[in-house]
């Protein structure tokens, strides 16, 4: 454990190193973020502001649902960043060098270092999402823990889903547009499930789970999930969880190191 | 010790058809092999050269004994270890080179892949700093360790990348084509220091490349390889004495020919003043030099076997 926090922190460090040497693409990056993060609060307040409620949820529960979503969605990506530059390795073959290095190849191209430029932007969702979080009219502690926890299933789902990714890179060579679908999906989670109909809501929930990645943790915290579909969705987290890595698994049987 | 016994290797490559609706929803595939029942051993501290043309299955062979593909059928023992289960302790023993791939990170010194390498192999700090400091005297690299790898030409670059594949000094290694694409100068230096390396600590060294030279300079042993079929597997020596048919006679000569001169039978000659090249079947030589040594007026001759690279290309014509 010990030595693989060692690789992290060296593949962390290496990974600012590089974003630092171009700071004009970096200060982009960032402001770009931080622009599509305004103009999408803006949008929601405008929404629900003339509405009054969004399926029932307030402005303030609108917005938690939408900073939940960032949250998660930008700690999968400062964590999971090296799966979106994973194609060039399969295509050309160089996925060859990870693989014969006595290391876990997750270290390498599921974690692969933090991403200095998500690590910047997630400071202010999370402080955002703390602050309407412990404004929320007599927050119920164990909610609140739920909550949390849940938070922490939603990060366990997202690294089930980027192992997908990967497996399926490795067999198809085809990974850009399986997270542009990946993130298509999650994307719709940045407002209430609620707002979908039946049965694509349950499609959201329990076939491809991004809702119990981003729906099910503020449910909880409303309290407004019932004890059964809690342990539902543990269930389906652990499942989908272990299909991922059974196709990773089968995925690395069937890799033909492209490239020569 | 390497064990190779039935191995074989099947590749599944989609089949195009005009049809894009089939293409998509009704694929096709042909079953290709690689490599097709292969059998073979190399002891510890064996430097064998691995050749064959471009396709016949060398490059798989060593994927499969690295660990990186999984094979088809067959049986495969590398030092008590089977590659695919990547156990730690068998990828700790191995390191693969390959001449046309990068694992440096690209924008950053190669000094900062190596410290990542001393952790990943867990290389304590002591046996690091004798292993970089004789590897960069080897190869001659002090100066180029710290610039940025995308700043190295392609010659430094695979210099640099030999010292961040054997920090961990591995007992065995796969070198796959290392001198693809260097100049002489770049390819001497390469040669010379697997040479030495190998020498020095003694390694299983599985070496493939396109260039004769660098497998006559390493190599005793020769494995060759064609349509993923094991073709040869013996010392060099061998199979120069067995299949070269050929001898070379250079003559210098010290007047041009004659115009009644009349070459022997049976022999090619390649004449341009003052050099005379004649080929002959080895068991001509004797006559074929007695006669010529009768006929012209020379300073120089010299007997050559037949180039390395014309018996392998006959041999892989034939197969």
């Amino acid at each position: 454990m010990k030595r693989n926090l060692k690789i992290f922190w060296l593949l962390s460090t290496y990974s600012a190193k590089t974003a630092l040497q171009h700071r004009v693409g970096m200060i982009s990056f960032v402001a770009g973020k931080m622009i599509r993060f305004v103009f999408y609060v803006l949008f929601i307040y405008f929404l629900v502001s003339k509405t009054r409620f969004l399926a029932g949820y307030s402005l303030q529960q609108t917005i938690i649902f939408f900073l939940t979503f960032n949250f998660l969605d930008t700690l999968a990506q400062l964590l999971f960043r090296e799966v979106y530059r994973f194609r060039p390795l399969i295509v050309s073959g160089e996925f060859d060098n990870v693989l014969v290095k006595p290391y876990h190849p997750f270290i390498r191209v599921l974690i692969g270092g933090v991403d200095i430029m998500d690590a910047i932007t997630i400071v202010p969702y999370l402080a955002f999402l703390l602050y309407f979080v412990l404004k929320i009219p007599h927050l119920n502690a164990i909610n609140a823990v739920l909550y949390g926890g849940f938070l922490i299933n939603g990060l366990l789902l997202a690294t089930a889903f980027h192992i997908l990714i990967l497996a399926v890179g490795i067999l198809t060579t085809e990974v850009d547009n399986t997270i542009m679908m990946y993130r298509d999906f999650t994307k719709m989670l940045s407002l209430p499930i609620d707002i979908y109909k039946e049965p694509f809501r349950s499609f959201l929930m329990f076939v491809i789970p991004v809702g119990i990645m981003m729906a099910v943790p503020v449910k909880i915290l409303f309290g407004l999930l019932t004890p059964n579909m809690v342990i539902i969705t543990i269930m389906i987290s652990i499942v989908f969880t272990l299909i991922s890595f059974f196709t990773w698994n089968r995925a690395l049987k069937r890799y033909q190191s492209w490239g020569g | 010790m390497i064990s190779i016994k039935g191995l074989t290797k099947t590749y599944r490559i989609p089949q195009r058809t005009k049809n894009l609706f089939k293409d998509i929803f009704f694929r096709t595939y042909k079953e290709k092999k690689a490599i097709e029942n292969v059998s073979l051993t190399i002891d510890g501290n064996e430097l064998v050269g691995f050749i064959g043309p471009n396709g016949a299955g060398k490059t798989t062979t060593l994927k499969i004994l690295s660990g990186i593909l999984y094979p088809t059928s067959g049986y495969v023992n590398v030092f008590g270890f089977t590659p695919f289960e990547k156990k730690r302790e068998f990828l700790r023993q191995i390191a693969f080179i390959m001449g046309h791939k990068n694992q440096l990170l690209w924008e950053l010194p190669a000094t900062d892949s190596f410290r990542l390498n001393k952790e990943i192999y867990e290389v304590d700090d002591k046996t690091y700093k004798i292993t970089l400091d004789e590897l960069t005297e080897l190869l001659d690299a002090e100066n180029l360790i710290h610039q940025p790898v995308k700043t190295l030409s392609l010659g430094q670059r695979m210099r640099v990348e030999l010292i961040a594949a054997l920090l961990h000094r591995p007992k065995i290694l796969f070198l796959d084509e290392p001198t693809i694409g260097l100049d002489i100068f770049a390819q001497t230096t390469i040669i010379d220091f697997i040479k030495e390396y190998q020498e020095r600590y003694k390694s299983t060294i599985i070496l493939t490349s396109h260039y004769m030279q660098d497998v006559e300079r390493l190599a005793k042993r020769l494995i060759m390889i064609n349509h993923g079929k094991i073709i040869f597997d013996g010392l060099l020596r061998n199979l120069v004495n067995t299949y070269s048919q050929q001898k070379l006679i250079n003559i210098t000569l010290l007047k041009p020919l004659s115009k009644e001169f009349e070459p022997p039978e049976k022999i090619r000659i390649h004449y341009q003043f003052p050099q005379l090249q004649i080929t002959t079947h080895k068991e001509n030589i004797v006559g074929v030099l007695a006669y010529m040594l009768k006929k012209v007026e020379f300073v120089d001759v010299t007997i050559e076997d037949e180039p390395l690279e014309d018996v392998i290309k006959k041999m892989f014509v034939h197969h």
